[in-house]
């Protein structure tokens, strides 16, 4: 298809417009949906809700594509709160246009404020009424980090917000649009630009129960851990910094699927426990935890005399 | 004023379409977060404006009852773009908990960490969420050169705009209407050091990670110093890094800032703002902590004095709390009121000594300008005073903020190489700690953004309270108590705005305090 030319375009969306009932009306819109799938670019609108935009700098982060490339070459990035020229009401219309259009891919950063509408609010509406819509017309939806994927911190015991994930909040909703959930806080650029190169040249990756890419969460991270010869051996570090495994610091490698240890952060420079610091399960669908359930559980330090 | 003769209408009634008089800007993109403006002009300036904080997530109600340690990485997460600030305020307020004090290693290693997201910060700011408010991006159309990035962006642009897509170019186009740049070499030297900026803030990112274990949100900080251990081969790697941001900051931002400026000559005066400036200073020169890179001061109505933390209060008056106004934040609540009367934002209002402050790279610059006699930030300021021809009081402007925002971002890049050099391989970067079951700890620094603030008390070893002051507390501040408004809400008193629906004018001052929502209401 990309081989056609724009002509031919024209006539095979006319035909298409025919077949399937539609007026002529409705052939410059099947041009321009054809369009921006051949020219290889995935049509995005990227909302955030009670977010801290971690994920999308995260995304920034990306290394071959960077985010020029990105930009250029895979997403036709029609909105996005932190990078976008447009703002106010011309933002606005952006968004209503492209959710009224339909054939787009939504990116969703950050949790639903499912208890509090008024926690979030987008060009005078609430951002879980805007939700609804963009995810009503789009054709697939990511859910880019914790918060996104399960709630993550606004999500967390105490909240005052109620906040959930996508998934949640759309099933609850009755809205049955499948979701590919992509944790962690933040995201790796590279298990959000794999999941949408993926999908827009060879169709939706393999997904898990939790809709979780595979390529990405199969395994855990303790399994994959530059110390795991040292849990075998039982040598423990005692505190930050130390050499040894990190289980008795509360290391939740042991129930985090990711391939953090394997792929490591900013372009392979490092990650949390080469650096000395226990996995605190940012990628695990209980991310952060219960109240009651310290990230870290260090002993006394040597410091305190015994008796 | 009294606080019962303030009346504002909830910010989310409409504007009147018909209405020429006033917009609402929402969302103000280009910045972090969540924020609305509203404007009112008469004369075609603005004669009033509401600045109102559009999301809430609780995370000082999250904190209570957990862990004393989770702090760190939990605050870290207010912020995707300055987690490190808030991950040292925090580290700091538990130092002092705990009474630890960070090995030389560890006070260095935590220095450069902050530095580093200092550096990708004030990049990311400039390039990508102000400079495409003064320069023509769509100069690149005609581009007729041989920059591999520029040719791409230009080939991209005219296949889009030939492919019928929706929204071409998008997210660089469309935009407001406005009097952009028409120098041609001003617009394509500075976009394409935006399209160079991506790679080199990335590269922040990276050199922040040699000692931070990842970003953004990096496991590394913790009371007592970093976790990560020095090697020579961290510190060359660090070092490497930082010789390419040092050429990009020399090369290429503090010259587009300037430049920028000067093609700009009306913002040297636009934006004024309270010229109440606050800052705690950070980054120390020694284990003592007494010295300190940038100092802290409170300077209000040009007089300088010293910073007093027990003259900080919030108030509430007008922002959407339950809990009582005016309260210390070592004593601060957190209790959400959506339905509040008379309440506009989820922001809080922070005064000091009753004044709305200023707090960011400006604050820091005219503090260091008063308080010192020769330091390298002042001096490298009156070097560019001079340089632009232009006098110390044009710095409280729009171009005023960019400018002091690059100079300081050089001087704390080149600092940068004195405190790496200082790392001593093999020797400890991290002190162990006990926590105790009662105790209670500030953490005072300066944000990229400006003045930030933790205040933590634990007892039976978990947090009993914890209350974030953070700069776009400061700066996206509401209406106090007493009807004053807050430093954006002042700067915006008095900037023209030629055409309501292009309001072009109002966001340029806007984010000139490189405001960051998900910090000031966190």
């Amino acid at each position: 298809m990309s081989h056609m030319t724009r002509r031919e375009f024209v006539k095979l969306s006319a035909r298409m417009a025919a077949a399937m009932g539609l007026g002529s009306s409705a052939v410059p819109r099947i041009v321009e949906a054809l369009d921006q799938f051949a020219s290889g670019t995935l049509p995005v609108l990227w909302l955030q809700g009670l977010s801290c935009s971690g994920c999308s700098v995260s995304l920034m982060n990306s290394d071959n594509p960077g985010p020029l490339r990105i930009l250029t070459r895979y997403l036709s990035l029609c909105f996005h709160s932190t990078l976008s020229t447009a703002t106010g009401a011309l933002g606005m219309e952006i968004i209503h246009r492209r959710i009224d259009e339909g054939a787009y891919c939504l990116i969703v950063e950050g949790s639903v404020p499912r208890a509090m509408p008024d926690a979030c609010r987008i060009g005078e509406t609430f951002f879980t009424d805007q939700l609804l819509k963009a995810a009503s017309n789009a054709e697939s939806i990511i859910a880019a980090g914790s918060c996104a994927s399960s709630g993550g911190i606004p999500g967390a015991d105490n909240s005052p917000t109620g906040a959930v994930g996508v998934p949640e909040f759309l099933a609850d909703n009755g809205i049955s649009t499948p979701v590919i959930r992509i944790p962690g806080c933040p995201v790796h650029p590279d298990w959000l630009v794999g999941a949408l190169v993926h999908a827009l040249k060879f169709g939706v990756p393999d997904l898990d129960r939790q809709g979780r890419p595979t390529m990405f969460f199969s395994r855990l991270v303790h399994d994959q851990c530059p110390r795991f010869a040292d849990y075998e051996r039982e040598q423990f570090a005692r505190t930050f910094s130390e050499p040894g495994c990190y289980f008795k610091l509360g290391c939740l490698g042991p129930i985090t699927h990711a391939d953090c240890s394997l792929r490591l952060w900013n372009n392979g420079v490092n990650f949390c426990i080469n650096a000395g610091s226990p996995c605190i399960g940012c990628a695990a669908e209980d991310f952060p935890q219960a109240v009651s359930f310290p990230m870290f559980t260090k002993g006394p330090s040597r410091k305190v005399k015994k008796g | 004023m009294s606080r019962s003769s303030v009346t504002i209408d909830p910010i989310i009634q409409k504007t009147p379409k018909m209405s020429r008089t006033s917009a609402t800007i929402d969302p103000i993109t280009r910045i972090e977060g969540h924020l609305a403006i509203r404007v009112e002009t008469a004369s075609g300036r603005v004669a009033k404006a509401f600045s109102a904080g559009e999301m809430f997530r609780g995370f000082e109600m999250i904190l209570k009852g957990r862990h004393p340690l989770d702090a760190q990485q939990i605050t870290q997460r207010i912020c995707g773009v300055c987690p490190i600030s808030h991950g040292m305020a925090s580290v700091l307020a538990q130092d002092e908990a705990y009474g630890v004090k960070s090995t030389d290693n560890g006070r260095l290693g935590r220095n450069l960490i902050q530095a580093a997201n200092f550096i990708q910060s004030h990049l990311i700011h400039f390039y990508q969420l102000s400079a495409v408010d003064f320069i023509d991006v769509a100069a690149v159309a005609s581009y007729q050169g041989n920059d591999p990035g520029l040719k791409e962006l230009k080939a991209w642009v005219s296949a889009q705009r030939s492919a019928n897509v929706l929204y071409p170019a998008a997210p660089f186009l469309p935009r407001y209407s406005g009097d952009y740049a028409r120098n041609a070499e001003l617009n394509i030297m500075v976009l394409k050091h935006y399209l160079d900026a991506l790679d080199m803030r990335a590269l922040a990112h990276r050199m922040c990670a040699v000692f931070a274990g990842k970003l953004p949100h990096a496991p590394g900080l913790v009371p007592g110093g970093i976790t990560e251990t020095i090697t020579a081969k961290k510190i060359a790697a660090f070092e490497s890094m930082l010789s390419k941001l040092r050429a990009f900051i020399d090369g290429c931002y503090l010259p587009d800032v300037l430049e920028t400026a000067m093609a700009f000559p009306g913002y040297l005066k636009e934006g004024k703002g309270c010229c109440n400036f606050l800052a705690y200073g950070a980054f120390p020169e020694s284990s003592t902590h007494d010295a300190t890179l940038f100092p802290s001061g409170v300077l209000t109505d040009g007089n300088l004095t010293v910073l007093d933390t027990e003259r900080i209060t919030e108030d509430t008056g007008h922002s959407y709390y339950a809990s009582p106004s005016g309260l210390s934040p070592a004593a601060g609540q957190t209790v959400p009121g959506h339905d509040k009367k008379g309440a506009y934002s989820w922001v809080k209002a922070p005064r000091y000594n009753g004044r709305a402050m200023e707090v960011g790279p400006l604050a820091r610059v005219m503090i260091d300008g008063l308080k010192r006699d020769n330091s390298p930030l002042k001096q490298l300021t009156e070097k560019t005073l001079g340089k632009l021809n232009i006098a110390a009081e044009n710095l409280a402007s729009v171009m005023g903020r960019h400018i002091a925002r690059a100079i300081e971002c050089k001087i704390v890049a080149d600092r940068c190489a004195h405190w790496v050099e200082q790392l001593v391989p093999g020797e400890p970067a991290f002190e162990d700690f006990d926590i105790p079951a009662t105790g209670r700890g500030t953490g005072l620094t300066e944000a990229p953004r400006g003045a930030l603030g933790h205040w933590m008390t634990i007892r039976k070893g978990a947090i009993e309270n914890y209350q974030c002051v953070v700069p776009t507390t400061w700066n996206c501040s509401p209406r106090d108590d007493n009807g004053t408004p807050g430093p954006i809400e002042q700067a915006l008193v008095g900037t023209p705005v030629a055409d309501l629906d292009n309001p072009i004018e109002a966001v340029r001052v806007v984010r000139s305090f490189d405001p960051c929502l998900a910090c000031a209401v966190h």
